[in-house]
């Protein structure tokens, strides 16, 4: 039972959203988290924290269902305490009693890797160059680090990077800053109160999920958040998802992914013993060996892939790649020595603003009406086999931003005078690469398929993440909800002993009477 | 979080200050004594603990739901929620953010019947009387008064790590849990941080278990008055527990609760 003048009272100082802000018609993102809005604080309703007006954008976040679900809960929980500038901020929460949505307003950001990369990658097809600093990817990489690095440090494990997942502010006080969003699954790891996999079996979208994942490792650990800053460093660099893959039988109840795995030997190689030796304690281990030969990937490694996309393997940026995607989860490097590489004491050194104070070339983020779903979905497909149109749906709002961007373009045909202009992952040339380069390692026994899909494939890798990705429904959800656990356990690298020890603790502590106090001895 | 209490919510917006504590409960004082407010606390901190181990849950989501429930009656009357209900929702609310699994609607509902009938009946001649649907109104109201604040520091990781750093671990361990566990059914949560409130079970287990351990807490260097103050929360809970018997006491104590009015009343309507 409630008081009715407690209700009463609550109801007056509750503010609604609808009241604080504008954002009717202003949809940019629709996926399985929900509805993202950009929103404007109402005429006359001044910003709480410093009185003042404020004509600031802002993003909206309306929680897909009703009531507070597990994963809302913990997005709250977590974003609640996180404060740091590559992370994304909440700023408030909005309750709204009448049809129990649950609204989270973050600040607004114009841009993420996703819709990034694959600006480049449509212009990469239609041979034309896109002008960005030449050190923008090695800041975003160090912001990247920066967040997640801070994330680890308190104990938080992000779970789902990947490039829709990674916000980049446009113009305004923050320009050019990363901001890693949507913690939904991320969870405070230093209680494991369950095992990880009982939870949310399968959550890292599988083109940046880490080998021992794969393998059904039965953790989360920090190690499996830097495997996928490595997939989204190699994509950064080359334009391609590196372990691009088709991914139709996502609703396979298994983490073990055959052709995911083969993708990454087909990138990597065959992972030798003594590379990795716990490789055999895996769970999935005896169907690793079933199913793979070594000797199909004897010719592959991660220095012809890099190097087949003009990145020597002498470069800084390769040595601080094949760091990050070392096979063996407990021989990767941390998010913390990785900030210390060599790779960003060299010029350019990695700036606040990645676009460095340059013209920013892509466009913002379009409203989407519910008719632009379907139809973005769509050309999106189409995008990816003949992009040479990035710039079709440009509305009024964003003619700007396209004059910005010729101006850019224009530039940058002054191009090779200015040193500090240069294609983005291609410092090496400044001819560009053609084909999607997908299948390169010739060791596609049985997977005549991925070509075909490859434009479907990259539109699905958008989806379900971000806050604000114009992504689709379908796949991921059934993914999460579909995918059980596999049998057996692997000791998690990422735990103490201090922590597994308060895990038996726990234990001890229900099976036993522990759960009374003296109080009720005495 | 986990790694950095000093900037967190329950750091900066949730440990209140004493004085404020009490001038808070000023209302609910108007009906019943201190000590009465607080055996009405004891009583639903129980029942939470009950309900808890019903639905199998650990201790972390247990003591969390019960510094929610502190948390919204150390702003709130005890009128303006029955009690009764706000504690189920605390624990539904702390087990999602513990990441225990969502306990279903019904299962929720089904064991607070249960309990009620099983454990409780000294308190309740009734059934229980909320919905699912009851719960997650509730809900709304919880996250709302705590201000979204849903991370709570436990004593128990700092007491472990103190323990160990110790010695002694078999002997002490147990005992300072259950302390903590006890700590729990006193303001303490509200008042101290919790690595304090584990520095003070663990020196109440020293004295039960005749560990001499003053060098360890010299050497730590925490404000011993604070640790003091702790204990003596603990101790008079014990105390009050002493010649307590909930099963008699428990009904009279309900009946002198202020309960919501869930219709305006008439005085309302004039003003």
């Amino acid at each position: 039972m409630m008081d009715y003048e407690f209700k009463v009272k609550t109801a007056a100082e509750r503010v609604k959203v609808e009241d604080w802000f504008d954002y009717e018609g202003c949809k940019v993102g629709r996926g399985t988290y929900g509805h993202v809005y950009k929103a404007r604080r109402k005429d006359g309703v001044p910003n709480p924290t410093n009185g003042r007006n404020d004509n600031r954008d802002y993003a909206l976040k309306q929680i897909e269902g009703t009531g507070l679900s597990m994963s809302a809960c913990r997005e709250i929980a977590l974003l609640r305490e996180l404060k740091n500038p590559n992370v994304i901020c909440l700023q408030k929460v909005f309750l709204s009693h009448n049809d129990r949505k649950v609204w989270l307003l973050f600040d607004y950001a114009e841009h993420d890797l996703w819709h990034i990369i694959k600006y480049h990658r449509a212009a990469k097809a239609s041979k034309k160059s896109v002008m960005v600093p030449k050190g923008m990817v090695k800041s975003l990489l160090h912001q990247i680090l920066q967040g997640i690095h801070y994330l680890h440090d308190n104990w938080v494990l992000h779970r789902d990077l990947k490039p829709a997942n990674i916000l980049v502010m446009g113009e305004g006080p923050e320009r050019g800053r990363v901001k890693i969003a949507d913690m939904g699954f991320a969870r405070l790891f230093n209680s494991p109160l369950k095992p990880l996999a009982d939870l949310d079996p399968v959550v890292v979208t599988f083109w940046y999920r880490a080998p021992e994942l794969l393998l059904g490792a039965r953790h989360y650990t920090k190690a499996i958040d830097i495997w996928a800053i490595g997939c989204i460093f190699a994509e950064l660099l080359t334009s391609e998802p590196i372990f691009h893959c088709r991914q139709e039988d996502i609703k396979t109840s298994n983490p073990y992914h055959h052709d995911q795995l083969d993708r990454i030997f087909n990138v990597m190689g065959f992972p030798l013993e003594k590379e990795w030796e716990d490789i055999r304690k895996m769970p999935e281990h005896p169907t690793l060996l079933k199913d793979f030969k070594r000797t199909n990937y004897a010719n592959c490694s991660l220095i012809k892939y890099m190097d087949r996309h003009k990145i020597k393997p002498e470069s800084k940026a390769f040595l601080l790649l094949q760091k990050l995607l070392l096979m063996d989860p407990t021989k990767r490097i941390t998010s913390e020595q990785a900030l210390m590489d060599p790779y960003f004491n060299e010029d350019p050194v990695p700036t606040s603003d990645v676009f460095a104070g340059c013209p920013i070339p892509y466009p913002k983020r379009e409203f989407l009406t519910d008719d632009d779903q379907v139809k973005e979905e769509k050309t999106e497909n189409k995008m990816q086999q003949r992009p040479p149109q990035p710039q079709q749906n440009v509305q009024n709002q964003q003619q700007n931003q396209v004059h910005q961007q010729q101006q850019g373009q224009n530039q940058g045909n002054n191009g090779p005078t200015d040193p500090k202009r240069i294609r983005m992952g291609h410092p090496h040339q400044g001819q560009n690469q053609s084909g999607m380069d997908q299948n390169n390692s010739g060791h596609q026994s049985g997977h005549g398929h991925q070509g075909q899909n490859q434009g479907g494939g990259h539109t699905h890798g958008g989806s379900g993440g971000g806050y604000m990705n114009s992504g689709h429904q379908g796949h991921q959800g059934q993914g999460h909800q579909n995918h059980g656990q596999a049998g057996g356990h692997m000791h998690p690298s990422g735990n103490s002993m201090m922590q597994q020890h308060y895990h038996q603790q726990n234990q001890n502590h229900q099976n036993q009477n522990q759960n009374q106090g003296f109080g009720q001895r005495f | 979080m986990a790694g950095n209490f000093w900037q967190s919510s329950h750091c900066q917006q949730w440990i209140v200050d004493r004085q404020d504590l009490i001038r808070e409960r000023q209302n609910d004082l108007q009906f019943m004594s201190e000590e009465e407010h607080q055996k009405i606390l004891i009583f639903f901190c129980n029942f939470m603990q009950t309900l808890g181990e019903q639905l199998k849950l650990r201790q972390q989501v247990i003591a969390t739901a019960s510094v929610y429930f502190k948390r919204f009656y150390a702003r709130n009357s005890l009128k303006c929620i029955d009690p009764l209900l706000l504690a189920p929702t605390a624990i539904f609310l702390a087990s999602k953010v513990e990441e225990f699994g969502v306990i279903s609607n019904s299962r929720l509902v089904t064991t607070c019947h249960q309990v009620v009938k099983s454990k409780f009946n000294y308190a309740y001649a009734q059934d229980f009387p909320y919905r699912t649907n009851h719960i997650l109104e509730c809900e709304f109201y919880l996250l709302e008064n705590m201000d979204c604040c849903l991370i709570v520091y436990q004593p128990y990781r700092p007491l472990v790590h103190f323990v160990q750093d110790m010695g002694y671990e078999e002997q002490l361990l147990p005992t300072a849990w259950r302390m903590v566990n006890d700590s729990l059914r006193t303001d303490v949560c509200l008042l101290y941080p919790p690595y304090q409130i584990a520095l003070a079970c663990l020196m109440m287990a020293c004295v039960v278990m005749q560990k001499d351990t003053k060098s360890w807490f010299a050497d730590i260097g925490v404000d011993m008055e604070k640790i003091q103050e702790i204990c003596r929360y603990i101790l008079s809970f014990y105390d009050l527990t002493k010649n307590y018997d909930e099963k008699k006491e428990a009904q009279a104590l309900l009946a002198k609760m202020p309960k919501p009015k869930t219709q305006p009343s008439r005085e309302e309507n004039k003003h």
